[in-house]
């Protein structure tokens, strides 16, 4: 389905260099921080990072350690792309005066999922409209983790989490997951994709490609977190690929708005194959199950139609 | 008990039926509080807004609309609440606003830290406004003043921010409500319920007619004034024959009534002297204690901040030394005890 005989090349396809090395407190199975550091493999040594507040912002950061073998500079959680833009327009106010010699920075801001479609949306919204070359990388691991699992407007619906909690009068978190793919891209962006780690060829592509585009660009991927979702820590790589074979997250991209499907899972698993294990969905119900599935093949179905497949 | 889940359940017996929050550290149990019991109770709103600027303003909605609302968290998000604390005292709307204050400045830490004291007794956001500050020292006082706060709110139809710290949040202690029925919810005159069978009311921070802005001020100033002189408050403790007074707030004055048991058992005459309202000062009753002691000791866990309300409350009455410790570092007693007795032998106070 990916790659055959990955050990025999897998060495020529990702690059060697880390920038996010070891030493950072991230809990042990945290899908997130790989996630990170293979986007940073394929972004390379030219990059500058802005970063919201969050999980990878406290974990690779408590003062005076550091895993980041990159320039990195956190911000307030709302702003990671305000900063960004700012980073852009002085660069390239230096680069014009001849300050600093003219090459191709990338510009890389990234956030969790709160921090993208909750608080940040304003400042993404407005860089993504004044079309700075930087890309946005969302880390989305559904909740806010580091401040002790709330939800946000990224969880999915009947997730359990301690600001949604399940009981008689509510079923855990009661809206539905935001859509940040088709909020990028109503922006006109060149590049929108959605990546798992679970997948890193195809992320690192992705990367690549978000890299290559002529404008901003914007990464969403699904970040398995096993003390959120209470998971086991050793199946956080299955937990990725299930979302994705159920059709809970498929991976797909969107380039100049042409909708292209990156896998094609069919036929999808039910999403009880994914469900099962996590704590976070234990206490749903067969009904709320069904209006999940439901849900979740109907909007596959949707997507299908977009990229054309039949 | 945790101090969050204390001022969680106050809140709620107060009769507050509208929580709005957002997720920061060292303040969630609050919110985690509230989620678990007013989304279970009939008749009562928890709402994880999408921002603390939303989360105020959702608090600005509800109040001109009638309601018994908060908000709760720490240092930072309370920077980004402080827009819509500026119209909420414009408007004039009772509401209670809860900082477990942190290290600072930008993201600083999660540790106990008491360095917004400027931020929240100059009024905070922009326009010549004040808050009603309380400052807890226990859990007990937590669930206590929580209560005062929303009576203060509905009496003065005015924000109150409870001034904790992260230390208080988390921290467990045996609590006791002692008021059980909530005060009635009073009817404002200005409350917006729809206009059916009446003429429309409005509610607007923006007037272009200055003389008609001056006299907003002045009726603010005017409310100002009277809350100055009826609800400001304080602890003395041990100051009846202290020579050295320590004036500290908060979670920095629990640490010193520990240093200060140490020092008496030492024989040195040492008081202390705790604002609980922050804003209004209570300068009248410090003025008054330093025609008895003339020697005082500010201890706060930031670089110097209600030093200048003490000075400014003694009038060159007496003399102020500093002890400070910023950044979310929390001294121990003994440390406290060690500047205490430095400080004491320097004046002379032992002879």
């Amino acid at each position: 389905m990916i790659m055959p005989n990955i050990e025999l090349y897998a060495a020529n396809v990702i690059p060697k260099e880390e920038y996010a090395v070891s030493g950072h407190r991230a809990c042990q199975g945290c899908a997130e921080i790989l996630a990170v550091r293979l986007a940073l493999k394929a972004l390379g040594r030219d990059t500058i990072l802005t970063m919201a507040t969050g999980c990878m912002e406290i974990v690779s950061t408590p003062f005076p350690t550091t895993d980041w073998k990159l320039p990195w500079i956190h911000v307030a959680f709302e702003n990671a792309a305000a900063v960004a833009s700012g980073v852009d327009i002085g660069l390239k106010i230096l680069m014009k005066k001849g300050k600093v010699k003219k090459s191709d920075i990338n510009i890389v801001a990234i956030g969790g999922d709160g921090g993208t479609s909750d608080i940040g949306l304003q400042s993404l919204s407005g860089a993504f409209e004044r079309y700075h070359k930087f890309i946005y990388i969302c880390v989305d691991n559904e909740a806010y983790m580091n401040t002790g699992v709330q939800r946000s407007s990224s969880t999915p619906f009947g997730a359990m989490t301690t600001t949604s909690p399940p009981g008689k009068l509510s079923m855990g978190q009661p809206t539905w997951k935001k859509n940040m793919v088709k909020i990028a891209v109503a922006h006109n962006i060149p590049y929108v994709a959605t990546a798992c780690p679970s997948y890193p060829f195809d992320l690192i592509e992705k990367v690549k490609k978000a890299k290559m585009a002529d404008g901003p660009a914007y990464l969403h991927i699904l970040s398995v977190c096993p003390t959120g979702w209470r998971t086991a820590s050793d199946l956080s790589i299955r937990y990725g690929r299930l979302a994705v074979e159920s059709g809970v997250f498929p991976l797909y991209e969107v380039e100049n708005g042409t909708y292209r499907l990156s896998l094609n899972p069919e036929p999808l698993r039910p999403v009880t194959d994914y469900f099962k294990g996590q704590g976070r969905f234990r206490h749903l119900t067969d009904e709320y199950i069904d209006k999940i599935q439901k849900r979740t093949i109907k909007e596959w179905e949707d997507l299908k139609t977009l990229c054309g497949v039949k | 008990m945790t101090g969050n889940a204390a001022i969680a359940e106050a809140a709620i017996r107060a009769g507050c039926r509208c929580y709005f929050g957002y997720p920061i550290t060292p303040q969630n149990e609050l919110t985690e509080y509230m989620a678990a019991h007013l989304s279970r109770r009939e008749g009562c709103a928890f709402i994880q807004a999408e921002s603390e600027i939303s989360a105020v303003n959702m608090v600005y909605g509800a109040s001109v609309a009638g309601a018994r609302a908060m908000t709760s968290s720490s240092s930072p998000g309370i920077s980004l609440k402080q827009e819509g604390i500026s119209y909420l005292a414009a408007c004039q709307l009772p509401s209670v606003i809860v900082n477990m204050s942190r290290g600072g400045p930008g993201l600083g830490s999660i540790s106990a830290s008491q360095s917004d004291y400027f931020q929240s007794t100059r009024g905070g956001g922009h326009g010549d406004y004040r808050t009603i500050v309380l400052a807890p020292a226990s859990v007990q006082e937590l669930a206590d003043l929580t209560r005062r706060a929303f009576e203060l709110a509905d009496k003065y139809l005015i924000p109150v921010i409870i001034l904790g710290d992260g230390m208080l949040g988390q921290m467990m202690e045996p609590v006791e409500f002692k008021h059980e029925a909530p005060s009635a919810l009073p009817v404002r005159a200005g409350a917006l319920r729809g206009a059916k069978g009446r003429h429309s009311r409005f509610v607007r921070t923006f007037t272009s007619n200055p003389a008609e802005l001056e006299e907003v001020n002045w009726s603010l100033f005017r409310r100002y004034q009277l809350i100055q002189k009826q609800e400001a408050s304080c602890e003395n403790y041990l100051t009846e024959d202290a020579a050295l007074v320590v004036t500290a707030f908060g979670i920095a004055a629990r640490i010193a009534k520990g240093a200060i048991k140490q020092a008496r058992a030492l024989g040195l005459r040492v008081g202390m002297f705790r604002p609980v309202t922050l804003w209004p000062f209570p300068s009248e009753q410090l003025k008054e204690l330093s025609k008895r002691a003339k020697y005082f000791l500010d201890f706060e866990m930031n670089m110097g901040q209600m030093i200048d309300d003490v000075r400014l409350a003694l009038e060159g009455g007496g003399d102020v030394s500093f002890y400070g410790r910023p950044g979310g570092v929390i001294p121990n007693p003994t440390e406290v005890l060690r500047v205490i007795t430095r400080v004491y032998h320097q004046k002379g106070l032992n002879q």
